[in-house]
């Protein structure tokens, strides 16, 4: 835009948050110049294709209210274990990387990284116990209770491999969608391309065959 | 009408404990698709809500006022995405949606199927998506919550913590920079028709 000085009451113009006298303004300036009115019109076709992006059916986080709290020990106490499980795979390198078309999962960092994985573990063990302290315990633990967990910890990762698999299938199948279409329009181009080629191939042809034509013309003569 | 956020965070804090699950009846979806599109992946979405409304619940009983309530949450929300995009910085991941980016930059580079197609495809909502999460972390926080939050330009500078000119400049330079992407991909502008070469 060539006109900073109105760029904010543009914005403001553009979503509908200006004052009537500001939009007086902002109309004025857009009758009068053709760089700004331009602008505008493009931005409201990069807000209209903003639309477009659907948010997928977003599945709810789980106990997080209050109430919940205060049946779900057990539950808090897994998520704390998992939580100080991921973090120790965090702190110990391990990664999740692309080499040469292969995934790899690579755990620890080596001898090194034990001190490490010790201050971590002490600082996601205060952590849990903040967690604890923090939730009215209803049940007390037990082995039944344990069990519980262990099942329901289960679950969650079944849970998360079903959604993983139909993601997967999801963004394969559009994939495969996408590619047929870019298929379809590359050999669309292609075979443009090679019938211009054959019509100039012919014209050069016909050119030659006429200018043959007139030599041998001219050598008869001669 | 139901009581106001601040009514309920008053209850909360007098001991009411319920009127917090009413807080998270109104604002947990809302904060969800917010770290959805700020950061890109459901999986991570779920997670960084459940974080959120895990620390709002800590912290609420200290709840000063000093903003209002759902700019204090979506505060917590974004320094938790920020928080977790730096850590991902860091790392070397591949994730599917990385992948299908790939996919999408592969299409750009060869002129790129026209918009119809990309409909036809089911791909426009992606690619929107894909170039919304190449921008940078301010435009992209600003460009979520003002259209896709609907909030207002004082509200997100109460949420940012910065003067109302730096979001509408944010929010611009984002517009302009999605512009661009999306002109790449060929969607806000028509693709024009490769004339042969004479």
């Amino acid at each position: 835009m060539e006109c900073p000085v109105v760029r904010d009451e543009m914005m403001e113009a553009l979503y509908g948050e200006a004052s009537a006298e500001t939009s007086r303004r902002v109309d004025e300036h857009l009758t009068a110049c053709a760089a700004c009115r331009d602008e505008m019109a493009s931005l409201r076709r990069v807000r209209r294709d903003l639309g477009a992006w659907k948010l997928p059916e977003l599945t709810r986080s789980r106990g997080t209210a209050a109430s919940r709290h205060r049946f779900r020990a057990p539950l808090a106490a897994a998520a704390g274990f998992v939580l100080a499980l991921g973090a120790s795979f965090a702190f110990s390198g391990s990664e999740l990387s692309l080499d040469e078309g292969h995934f790899a999962f690579r755990l620890g960092r080596g001898v090194d990284a034990l001190r490490e994985l010790r201050a971590a573990e002490l600082r996601q063990r205060r952590e849990i116990d903040e967690l604890r302290a923090a939730i009215v315990p209803v049940v007390a633990p037990s082995a039944s209770g344990e069990a519980v967990v262990l099942e329901r910890v289960q679950a969650l990762l079944r849970e998360s491999e079903e959604r993983q698999a139909q993601r997967l299938a999801t963004q394969l199948r559009e994939l495969s969608i996408r590619t047929e279409a870019q298929r379809r329009s590359d050999l669309a181009r292609v075979s443009a391309g090679l019938s211009y080629l054959d019509g100039k191939t012919g014209q050069h042809i016909a050119r030659t065959t006429e200018l043959m034509g007139y030599v041998l013309q001219a050598a008869e003569k001669r | 009408m139901g009581a106001t956020d601040e009514e309920l965070v008053d209850a909360f804090q007098a001991g009411d404990l319920s009127a917090f699950d009413d807080l998270v009846r109104r604002w947990e979806r809302k904060i969800q698709a917010a770290i959805y599109r700020v950061m890109g992946t459901e999986d991570e979405a779920r997670d960084l809500c459940q974080e959120t409304l895990l620390k709002t619940y800590r912290a609420l009983g200290s709840f000063k006022r000093e903003a209002r309530f759902s700019s204090w949450l979506y505060q917590i929300a974004l320094n938790l995405c920020r928080d977790r995009m730096r850590r991902r910085k860091g790392r070397t991941l591949v994730s599917l949606e990385t992948l299908e980016t790939d996919a999408l930059s592969l299409r750009s580079w060869s002129h790129g199927p026209s918009p119809l197609e990309l409909i036809e495809a089911g791909a426009l909502s992606r690619a929107v998506a894909d170039a919304v999460s190449g921008l940078p972390d301010e435009q992209r926080e600003v460009i979520v919550l003002k259209e896709y939050q609907d909030l207002t330009f004082l509200e997100i500078a109460e949420i940012l913590d910065v003067p109302l000119s730096t979001v509408k400049t944010r929010l611009y330079r984002g517009l302009g920079q999605l512009r661009l992407r999306l002109e790449r991909q060929g969607i806000t502008r028509a693709a024009p028709v490769p004339a042969p070469l004479p």
